[in-house]
């Protein structure tokens, strides 16, 4: 038995992996604000020709679907300048993500729109983009630093807030208990919606008596909705961070046999398997609208290529209340395009 | 049958010459497939792919793979499969991020520890199947959602993310060599680690007594047994050697993205295994080399590439990515009787 062999092969390993570290290696620990010198994005005004990087953390969820969908639409619509439109799914992979912005890189498109599966992991890789002159524009997520052309968002804390107003000044009046949903943990909007919820119901007497994360999908809340009942059957409303969560919420309900529980939702997709016609047909209370942003990065886009002008670094899109008054309205206008 | 067997038993310069070209390319089916893919990748897109900064990105993207790959070749070539090596690589970048972030571990400590963590699981999983005898897929199986778990709460279930004290962080400077690029900020780091292990692998597995024991347990344990192999032995290193690569693989991963996440590296076991299978190796043992499994899963990668830069659609890409696989799969039926495992 060789282990003496082994011994020596993983000692040569380690010789090896050190004098790749000790041979001069130019690494990127001097990613800070020192960095490569960054190259003016070009403008190539109303006859130029680009080519956009769309990099979408996944396309699991419907709300990145719809935002893929608007990107394209309004692309189409208001900047005929744009001759292709090629959109990678990161597959909620932070490795596969950083490929796909690679691959932008190398393909040089003119503008990147990004909207990354998590802050931290993508921040170099947008970097990269941005210092190659490519101008990006973050959606939804943020990254670290200020190394990106324009952020567009909404605003995840003011939109809890919202919806532990809504609970507050409509569901209970009086007070009462509540179950919270969250999405993925360790993902920024799950921690800013639960942080505003908090803000909302703020001295209402109202008990969030059990708070689970549902990682933002259906079957995962249905589940934990359905242990919450049995724990506790006196809860009044659920309040879920994201629409498929509130509809699964919403079943677990049904087959618990709570007729009287309300279930507040977040994210308004105006799509038919969407929160808002959920609110219309009386599932959920109320849910409120995440925009996805796609129409702002595209006029964004317009803009910094075609007129030449600067963009605002960050753009914060405001949210819109849907209860069952609205619904049909809000639905019809938010596909107008 | 016989036939077949006096033919196998034939040195190959004996053999008729038509023989030894087939045999020989079905033994390098994935070098050929390489070959194959990366004409067609330079054909569709001359200007960009073979360019080199693009194609050391693609060995830079297959590396944590690749470094998957050769040690789950190494647990196919014993006849098992290890299934934990998408959630040891999570372990790990988990672990070598929180060393290095919250437990102020210096580098090379924190690379020791979090590489014996990865060797100690697969010991483990080793001795669960070796000496009590549960099939691999069943250990590793569980093996899966317990470094999972581990790594989730390892990390209090968030992502750990590694600022370098350039940027006001705790992290030493000298980790950031990971994730960086040598000879004159040309070539990334992680491919050259690729490289290196895959080069010691392949030697390792030509050369050593062990290795001749691995390929005599896969091809049939019990003669191996009786004829002296230390089974028991063997097939616990070899798991250990599996789980020490896939926490290896953890920490490219956490030096490439600044970042441990407790999420990642889920379905990078089927990735691993897509590429030993399109790299020959039978998934009944004995039969496979890491040369194969490395060109499998460059092929991959180039595959990968070479979509994504002609602007194929994702969803479009994974299904050619599948058919890639089954296609490779199947060409092992042509192989000649004298071949199969």
């Amino acid at each position: 038995m060789s282990v003496r062999k082994i011994g020596t092969m993983a000692a040569a390993t380690a010789c090896t992996l050190a004098l790749i570290a000790g041979c001069g290696t130019t690494t990127s620990a001097d990613k800070g604000s020192s960095g490569a010198p960054q190259q003016q994005p070009k403008c190539g005004g109303p006859n130029g020709k680009y080519k956009i990087g769309v990099s979408q953390a996944n396309v699991a969820e419907p709300y990145r679907e719809r935002m893929d969908e608007d990107i394209k639409k309004y692309a189409k619509k208001l900047l005929p300048q744009v001759t292709d439109v090629d959109v990678q799914d990161g597959q909620q992979n932070n490795a596969k993500q950083r490929d796909d912005v690679n691959n932008f890189i190398t393909k040089k498109v003119d503008l990147l729109i990004i909207s990354p599966n998590e802050a931290a992991p993508l921040t170099q890789a947008v970097k990269d983009a941005y210092n190659k002159g490519i101008p990006v524009i973050v959606l939804d997520r943020k990254v670290n630093g200020d190394q990106y052309t324009s952020f567009i968002g909404g605003d995840n804390k003011d939109i809890g807030k919202q919806a532990g107003q809504f609970v507050a000044s409509k569901l209970l009046t009086s007070g009462g208990k509540v179950g919270e949903i969250r999405g993925l943990d360790g993902s920024t909007p799950a921690k800013e919606r639960s942080d505003g919820f908090k803000e909302g119901i703020q001295g209402k007497k109202i008990d969030v008596v059990e708070s689970q994360s549902g990682e933002w999908v259906r079957d995962k809340a249905q589940q934990k909705a359905e242990a919450m009942f049995k724990a506790h059957p006196d809860i009044q409303v659920m309040f879920a961070q994201g629409d498929p969560m509130a509809e699964g919420a919403y079943l677990a309900a049904q087959s618990a046999g709570l007729k009287n529980v309300k279930f507040v939702g977040i994210d308004g997709l105006p799509i038919p398997s969407g929160g808002i016609k959920a609110v219309e047909a009386g599932r959920l209370a109320a849910t409120f609208v995440y925009p996805t942003g796609g129409k702002e990065a595209i006029e964004a886009a317009k803009k910094f290529l075609v007129d030449c002008k600067p963009v605002p670094k960050n753009q914060t899109l405001p949210t819109q209340q849907v209860t069952k008054e609205n619904a049909a309205q809000v639905y019809t206008k938010l596909n107008q395009g | 049958m016989n036939a077949a067997k006096g033919l196998e038993e034939q040195l190959p310069g004996t053999r008729s010459n038509g023989a030894t070209v087939i045999a020989t390319i079905f033994k390098f089916q994935s070098l050929f497939g390489l070959v194959a893919v990366f004409i067609l990748a330079t054909i569709l897109d001359p200007e960009t792919f073979p360019r080199p900064d693009n194609l050391l990105d693609v060995v830079r993207a297959s590396a944590e793979n690749g470094i998957l790959a050769v040690g789950m070749t190494m647990v196919i070539l014993i006849g098992g499969i290890d299934l934990s090596v998408g959630s040891v690589l999570g372990m790990a970048s988990v672990g070598i991020s929180v060393l290095l972030a919250q437990s102020g571990f210096g580098m090379w400590p924190a690379i020791i520890c979090v590489l014996g963590v990865g060797l100690v699981f697969g010991i483990l999983q080793g001795i669960a199947n070796a000496r009590f005898k549960i099939q691999a897929f069943i250990v590793t199986l569980a093996g899966m959602q317990v470094a999972r778990g581990i790594a989730r709460i390892w990390s209090g279930g968030q992502g750990v993310s590694i600022t370098y004290q350039s940027q006001g962080g705790p992290v030493s400077d000298a980790f950031a060599f990971i994730g960086g690029k040598t000879f004159g900020g040309t070539v990334p780091i992680p491919a050259i680690v690729f490289i290196v292990i895959a080069v010691l692998a392949a030697l390792f597995l030509r050369f050593t007594t062990f290795s001749r024991h691995v390929y005599a347990i896969g091809g049939n344990e019990k003669a191996a047994r009786l004829s002296g192999v230390p089974v028991l032995w063997t097939k616990i290193l070899v798991f250990g050697i599996c789980g020490l690569l896939a926490a290896l693989a953890g920490i490219v991963h956490a030096g490439q993205l600044n970042n441990g996440d407790p999420n990642d590296g889920q379905t990078y076991e089927l990735d691993a295994i897509a590429a030993v299978v399109i790299g020959g190796a039978s998934l009944t043992g004995g039969r496979g080399g890491v040369l194969g499994t490395v060109a499998g899963a460059l092929l991959v990668g180039v595959l990968r590439n070479i979509l994504a830069l002609r602007g194929v659609n994702s969803d479009l890409q994974l299904i050619i990515i599948g058919l890639v696989i089954v296609l490779t799969a199947g060409l092992q039926l042509l192989r000649p009787a004298s071949m199969r495992a």
